[in-house]
């Protein structure tokens, strides 16, 4: 009794805090103008043209190109290293090994555990022990032939679970298990008591690899005041400016970083640009001159962070009418060498946590325990990819549903409406859910728009010879909005000028998913102006606030915010100025349309640019400046019990699929995602993030797997590494839904990773539905598919 | 390092140079001529984005030596611009049904689309697919390329 009194007074603070910076946010009640339309991409013009600039389009002239000698042994002490030749080689500028490093030698986005030149040892395949900076790119490769390295090979560690053994040998010096975390809710014991059916099963997952076509690339171009220039794609401009100021030996501010537009990030091109930035600095500083490092494509897929792979156990009780009663996991999350952003920055940050909290699913379910395992391997590391621990516990708890409703004999949809979360429902971390909940509403509008009971019951086999069954499959998914760090904040700066255009400071980067239109809207819509009187600067950590990374679909939300409250101190300047020209008191002004206007009496109206130029001869303020943070997150370290994140995201995919049951071939028919996204600040862009989420969750589904033998990748490139084509990818259809979130800038929530989630699990769902092939261990392709039928004694025979 | 003289058509206009006889495509336009518009993203023909077209036909210029162009006529990104500034119908509407996201597929999808076009003007969504299925895009999910095209189809009519 005593636990419950405290958990509801946790609730009601957070209730009046919630409250607080739900008031700071509140607009005037009336439509919206620029914001909730779908505008064409600022950018659009440079991309269909071709001008638009990536990282590898800036010219190198005058620079030296980077490259990086890696380890062929996942783990090994390194016995001695000789650079003699190399350096001799005419044309090479520069051979570094980790002696010769002026700071500290190591980065990383949370804990700097990775050499940016191994001393030591190696910790896996593609480990750097030594850095060139050569003339040309030719003479960089023929200098890493040069460089003799003598190893001392180690065993190495390739299945997680080894890691935790006793004797197992160390990877890095505080020991193998990086992360042991906990979440106990209610009695499991208890609950598993009152339940009619409990099953066991293990799922897993592979390494995945983000596969963004532009290969990685960076510029590291040393100033003649001494400040190093960092230039490159990059998602998270401030953590690399973080690590490598220290690595260089020198105060932040004597680093600057500067985006350029990303072909592709996904998470990816959060950690790998810090690895790229650190090794070229540290060239740049060697040599007094510019040095850019590109990677080749295989070294992309075997240097940079992957999704995590994980093995989940999972027992579940239910009761005969779907209830679930109990959830008990166990999840082994493979780090591979390096931390990246695997651990917990506390209380909830870190993508390990992130799986614990997401696993049980969005189900209430009264008792829970989770037992989370992050552990170092000698594979390459888990990062961050759409999605950050969430995409593999989905995989995990949506097939559990399922194998539960087929043991009950009930529908998928019918357990998913007994469990699902709605208003007022209690997560597996004692977080009520006080707003913004349209999971519910998600089902009933994508099984509505699908036909789900019509298709479900013409599911069965599509020709006479029965060598090809029909079947339907459905997921339902949550996501957070913001990463669960208490200093998860976000800064922006809006520059009003005397004409009434503008200038807007926001250090969210580009990367395809469309801020750099949906900011300005934002912008826009709070001053009354139109999106193309407001021009975006660029990240560039000298000239935009702290912005925290782009990441856990965070943008549109936290720094949509920020520039809400930045917008609204230089609004306060025109509306004081304007309510002097027109005599009419600033209460009853507004502004859209860049004209600011008595509401009383709307033909009573100044021109927005007007009012600016009197505003700045009059000394107004002209600059504001928005600091957003969210509801400070919580989740106890012992029990993981708390409110980690402030707000989700909700989703229900639907998902039509043809198996054939001889080859295990799997056709997708067609495809329905609901979402929740609380306010589209622009639909259209935002269907393009669904479709393009659900395209990334059937390549995971289908086909998509880093192998490793012994540490080693085997399938580096694009040839051996297979993404959805054209005609893997049925025509998606998008269903948005408006459940107003009150911290959200117009009640938006974030929407860049949710689409990516539940349609793996989905998909899954729907070739065990046609087939009863149920393939616990992904990629789903068509050997395994074919397996997982035979195991099943064979297809149905109706 | 021995060089050979190539001349071909570029982009409407005539032009010659001597290059390194293993000087890729891809690399001549990108580097030499300073058409960035051809992306390079794996160098093996896989994800096409570096395609051109070859005499109207469109080609992964990543596996094309720069040889291969002599007295041929080679059509990147470039050469769809115009001189009064307008955009061609697939440009138009690759922006208006936001077929881009990150973009870097984008110039290899709007030549491929192109050279479809060409040759049947009024393709059913299959052979939409079926064409453009040779270039990767990993942002979009394919669906509003396909509509794009399916748009500028409809406005060349």
């Amino acid at each position: 009794m005593q636990d419950k009194t405290q958990e509801k007074t946790k609730t009601q603070v957070l209730t009046r805090e919630e409250n607080e910076l739900a008031r700071r946010l509140r607009t005037a009640d009336k439509p919206l103008t620029v914001a909730g339309t779908s505008i064409g991409r600022r950018d659009d013009p440079l991309k269909v043209t071709g001008k638009l600039k990536y990282g590898a389009d800036y010219s190198a002239e005058g620079f030296l190109f980077g490259k990086i000698l890696r380890s062929p042994h996942a783990h090994a002490l390194i016995k001695s290293i000789n650079v003699k030749k190399a350096q001799e080689l005419e044309g090479v500028a520069a051979v570094l090994t980790a002696e010769d490093l002026p700071g500290r030698n190591g980065f990383g986005a949370i804990i700097p555990d990775q050499p940016v030149i191994c001393g030591d040892k190696v910790r896996f395949v593609g480990d750097g022990v030594a850095l060139v900076a050569a003339e040309t790119e030719t003479i960089a490769h023929q200098a890493l032939k040069l460089i003799e390295v003598e190893y001392e090979p180690l065993p190495g560690i390739f299945d997680p679970r080894d890691a935790m053994a006793e004797d197992a040998p160390k990877i890095h010096e505080g020991g193998n298990i990086l992360s042991d975390d906990k979440m106990v809710k209610g009695d499991v014991d208890a609950g598993f008591a009152e339940a009619d059916v409990i099953l066991e099963r293990t799922y897993q997952v592979p390494f995945l690899e983000h596969a963004y076509l532009e290969p990685d690339t960076t510029m590291a171009i040393p100033q003649p005041d001494g400040v190093m220039l960092i230039e490159g794609p990059m998602q998270a401009p401030f953590t690399t400016r973080r690590n490598v100021a220290p690595v260089l030996g020198v105060p932040i501010n004597q680093v600057r970083v500067r985006q350029i537009h990303m072909g592709g990030g996904f998470g990816g091109k959060e950690d790998s640009p810090i690895d790229l930035s650190c090794r070229a600095a540290v060239l740049a500083q060697a040599t007094g001159r510019p040095v850019k490092i590109t990677l080749e494509r295989e070294e992309v897929t075997i240097q940079t962070a992957k999704r995590h792979p994980m093995i989940m156990e999972l027992k579940v009780g239910v009761k005969k009418d779907g209830t679930l009663t109990a959830f008990q996991g166990v999840i082994y999350d493979e780090q591979g060498a390096y931390a990246s952003l695997g651990p917990k920055i506390p209380p909830a940050g870190g993508s390990h946590v992130h799986a614990m909290v997401m696993m049980p699913g969005p189900y209430e379910i009264p008792n829970v325990k989770v037992d989370a395992y992050l552990l170092y391997t000698n594979h390459p590391y888990g990062g961050a990819m759409r999605g950050f621990g969430a995409p593999q516990v989905h995989i995990a708890h949506e097939q559990m549903m399922d194998e539960l409703a087929a043991e009950l004999g009930i529908t998928a949809v019918d357990i998913r409406e007994k469990n699902a979360f709605r208003l007022g429902s209690q997560t597996a971390t004692g977080q009520v859910l006080s707003q913004s909940v349209g999971l519910r509403e998600t089902l009933e509008s994508c099984a509505d728009r699908f036909k789900w009971d019509e298709r479900l019951a013409a599911t069965g086999w599509v020709d006479q010879a029965h060598t090809k069954r029909r079947g339907v499959g459905v997921a339902m998914g949550w996501y957070r909005t913001s990463i669960g760090t208490n200093g998860d904040g976000c800064g922006a700066a809006v520059h009003l000028h005397e004409d009434g255009s503008v200038l807007l400071y926001s250090g969210i980067t580009e990367m395809g998913q469309g801020a750099f239109t949906v900011l300005p809207q934002i912008c826009a819509e709070e001053l009354g102006i139109m999106p193309e009187d407001v021009r975006l600067v660029k990240p560039d950590t000298d000239l935009v606030p702290e912005s925290g990374p782009t990441v856990g679909s965070r943008s549109t939300t936290l720094m949509g915010n920020a520039i809400i409250l930045a917008a609204r101190q230089v609004k306060e300047s025109l509306m004081d100025t304007a309510s002097m020209m027109l005599m009419v008191p600033t209460e009853r002004l507004d502004a859209k349309g860049r004209k600011i206007y008595d509401r009383e009496n709307p033909d009573k109206s100044l021109d927005f640019a007007a009012v600016a130029a009197r505003a700045m001869a009059a000394g107004k303020r002209m600059i504001g400046q928005g600091w957003w943070t969210p509801p400070v997150p919580s989740l106890d370290g012992h029990t993981g019990q708390g409110s980690p994140y402030h707000v989700y995201t909700y989703s229900t995919h639907m998902v039509q699929v043809v198996v054939d049951v001889e080859t295990g071939e799997v056709e997708l028919e067609d495809y329905v995602a609901a979402f929740d996204v609380g306010k589209a600040i622009n639909p259209k862009a935002l269907e393009g993030q669904i479709e393009g989420g659900v395209a990334m969750g059937l390549g995971y589904a289908l086909m998509e797997e880093v192998v490793l033998v012994e540490g080693v990748t085997q399938n580096p490139s694009l040839q051996g590494y297979l993404v959805p084509t054209m005609l893997d990818v049925p025509d998606i259809q998008p269903v948005i839904l408006e459940v107003t979130n009150e911290l959200g800038p117009y009640g938006a929530k974030g929407i860049g990773e949710m689409p990516n989630i539940p349609a793996t699990p989905a998909i899954i769902n729907a070739i065990a539905q046609a087939s009863n092939g149920r393939v616990r261990r992904l990629p789903a392709d068509p050997e395994r598919i074919f397996w997982a039928i035979k195991e099943a004694g064979g297809p149905p025979q109706d | 390092m021995s060089t050979v003289e190539l001349s071909f058509k570029l982009n409407g206009r005539e032009v010659s140079l001597s290059v390194a006889p293993d000087t890729l495509l891809v690399d001549l336009l990108r580097e030499g001529l300073g058409l960035t518009g051809t992306k390079a993203g794996c160098r093996e023909g896989e994800c096409g984005a570096c395609t051109v077209l070859l005499d109207g036909t469109p080609m992964n210029s990543c596996l094309l030596p720069a040889v291969k162009a002599q007295g041929r006529e080679v059509t990147t990104i470039e050469g769809l611009e115009k001189t009064d500034g307008s955009l061609e119908p697939l440009q138009e509407a690759f922006m208006g049904e936001g077929a881009a996201q990150c973009g870097f597929c984008t110039p290899a999808m709007i030549l491929t689309a192109t050279a479809l076009l060409k040759n049947n003007p009024d393709p059913d969504e299959g052979e939409i697919r079926h064409a453009l299925s040779g270039v990767i895009c990993r942002c979009t999910g394919y669906r509003k390329i396909v509509q794009a095209v399916q748009t500028a189809a409809k406005a060349r009519s």
